[in-house]
């Protein structure tokens, strides 16, 4: 028997999980919202950051969340090297295309990381994260409310960077009308490289906490990609704020699927949420904004 | 990417070169059965990647999950011969029909958005169908694999009988037969008024149902075909290699191979697909390997991004264009 207990427990941790999930999509969903440009690679620049963060933490013993600037530095330097090196002289032909190129830049990048770093899973767990808090027989750990803080607060901030600050309102006004942004003087191919590499930035954000709370090698990013599309559709494109409701609902759904059946199957709950929303509502739960 | 699909002689001259070629491989090259077994591998590869082909240079739909079809073409027929008991040809078409049935499961869904959706949608399934077999253990044996899967029976032609059990060259002219059937199936579909309907969708999906053509049941109807060559072949694979996991059938390498085979082959052929795999196949096995051990794969990516960026009719589209 499942006690009330037990299932309090998962659905704090499911919620708690499921605003890191929104981060470790945010990337993926505000390419595709802005640029309508599903980025394959997204997974693997996540797990570049987490890389990078498992090497300051082994040569200088550096905590994973002071990493995370040079995570976000480098993922997006690589997402900024993408855009210019090939996806600037394909980004008017057919969809089709830009969605190979980014899937063969995201299987160079997997093959690269297992040539230099092996296939083993790393963690990047340091011990005070390990460390619960308790609230009657309820424990959360101090890794999993750091980790909550960092998401929420990127998505608050990407969110308000977009609606408050000029080169957000900018980035969204191409987004809606290419043309009239661009006769209103607006650099339109600038905003689309500076675009992608927020985009590369924010995905090298989610690999430090991918890290510290499990693991990452490098067939985790393609995983990655496929739940950050998953989460996108379940919020609908185009809605920053509602990433955070469909993290939730995957987050927990998932911790339910461990308690009641097996955590076997635990992937099996998203897949089945997105044929669901494809069939039922495939706008998604907030979508139809920008 | 603009191409266009010309059913000028010169294509079918190149097939009828291909088949030569393959016919005569082992003699020119060797049957020592280690390179035999690279040949089989090739030939598998390269009607996977006519099969994919068919969706993306027919009907403009790219997958990133062909894996999906490919995995449960292997152990469907694996099962049915093992656990059934059936005839080994008989469970080979009952795999590919199940493929079919995989296919729409995800087709129906997915095809109802334009977009990426189904190119994703499918790279989900195909994760979802690894899992599935990892876990469904009373059936499929989970993660540990299953051995011992039977040879295909010998073909009795006249006085001759040819043994798949023991002889590679059996395997791999049947290999190339099937190839060769998989081929005749995608030219007679593209050839039909459904190919016609398959490449106004390629070309633009909303002027295509703006003149009435049923651009959903296209669709599927390409995925299906496709997803009943890619299980057939992984039916193949399994009464070939003998073994099946989770890990092996639906390993990603069935779902991005045959994209880089298709990419550079020339995706707006039907005939190139086969030759890009082909000419991948021993790329990979006798170049790139040698520099990457672990990571050679990492060619296959950069192999991709340079191909649609710089060259995105292919190799053979090239050549062609030229004549």
């Amino acid at each position: 028997m499942i006690s009330t207990t037990t299932i309090i427990q998962s659905i704090l941790s499911g919620l708690l999980e499921g605003v890191n999930y929104a981060l470790y999509c945010l990337g993926l969903a505000f390419v595709f919202g802005i640029m309508r440009i599903i980025n394959m690679a997204h997974g693997e620049f996540l797990v570049l950051g987490g890389y990078i963060a498992y090497w300051l933490l082994i040569k200088w013993g550096l905590n994973p969340l002071l990493s995370l600037p040079l995570a976000a530095a480098f993922a997006a330097g690589a997402s900024f090297l993408s855009y210019r090196v090939f996806l600037q002289r394909i980004r008017t032909t057919a969809e089709l295309n830009t969605l190979i190129l980014t899937f063969g830049i995201g299987i160079f990048l997997s093959n690269l990381y297992l040539q230099l770093w092996s296939a083993d899973l790393r963690n990047i767990g340091v011990h005070w994260m390990e460390n619960p808090l308790q609230f009657g027989g309820i424990y959360i750990s101090l890794g999993e409310i750091a980790t909550f803080a960092v998401s929420f607060a990127g998505v608050l901030v990407l969110h308000f960077f977009l609606r408050r600050s000029k080169m957000g309102k900018a980035i969204r006004i191409t987004a809606i009308d290419r043309d009239a942004a661009a006769l209103a003087g607006i650099d339109v191919e600038r905003i689309d490289l500076l675009a992608f590499s927020i985009g590369g930035l924010l995905a090298g954000l989610g690999g430090p906490l991918l890290g510290a709370l499990s693991f990452v090698s490098p067939g985790t990013g393609i995983a990655i990609t496929i739940k950050a599309f998953i989460l996108t559709v379940l919020a609908g494109v185009g809605s920053i704020p509602g990433l955070i409701v469909a993290g939730m609902i995957l987050g927990v759904g998932e911790a339910m699927t461990v308690t009641f059946i097996t955590s076997s199957y635990r992937e099996l709950f998203g897949f089945v949420l997105f044929l669901v929303i494809l069939l039922v509502r495939p706008s998604g739960l907030f979508g139809k904004r920008i | 990417m603009k191409f266009h699909l010309s059913f000028r002689s010169s294509e079918k001259m190149i097939a009828v070169i291909t088949f030569a070629v393959v016919l005569s491989l082992p003699f020119i090259l060797s049957f020592n059965p280690y390179y035999l077994s690279i040949f089989v591998s090739a030939l598998i590869l390269g009607s996977t990647s006519l099969a994919w082909n068919l969706l993306a240079g027919g009907c403009g739909q790219v997958s990133f999950g062909h894996a999906a079809f490919f995995g449960i073409g292997a152990y469907a027929s694996a099962l049915l011969v093992m656990k059934a008991g059936w005839n080994p040809f008989l469970a080979m078409l009952v795999a590919a029909i199940l493929g079919v049935l995989g296919a729409l499961i995800i087709g129906i869904p997915a095809f109802r958005l334009r977009g990426p959706y189904f190119a994703l949608s499918i790279l989900g399934f195909a994760e979802v169908m690894k899992l599935l077999t990892s876990n469904l253990t009373r059936l499929t044996e989970g993660s540990k694999g299953i051995f011992n899967i039977p040879s295909l029976p010998p073909i009795r032609l006249g006085g001759i009988s040819l043994e798949f059990y023991l002889s590679r060259t059996t395997n791999y002219y049947f290999a190339a037969a099937l190839m060769f059937g998989i081929y005749l199936i995608i030219y007679l579909l593209r050839h039909s008024n459904t190919g016609l309907a398959m490449s106004t969708v390629r070309g633009d999906e909303e002027t295509a149902a703006g003149i009435g053509v049923p651009v959903f049941r296209t669709k599927v109807i390409a995925l299906t075909v496709s997803a009943f060559c890619t299980a057939l072949m992984g039916a193949f694979y399994a009464h070939y290699v003998h073994f099946l996991s989770p890990d092996s059938a639906f390993d990603g390498y069935w779902s991005v191979m045959p994209i880089v085979g298709s990419l550079f082959g020339g995706i707006g052929t039907l005939i190139g697909p086969s030759i890009g795999a082909l000419v991948i196949t021993g790329l990979d096995e006798f170049i790139f390997k040698r520099f990457f051990e672990t990571g050679h794969k990492l060619f296959f990516g950069l192999l991709l991004a340079v191909v649609i960026v710089w060259a995105p009719v292919g190799l053979l589209g090239k050549w062609m264009r030229k004549k």
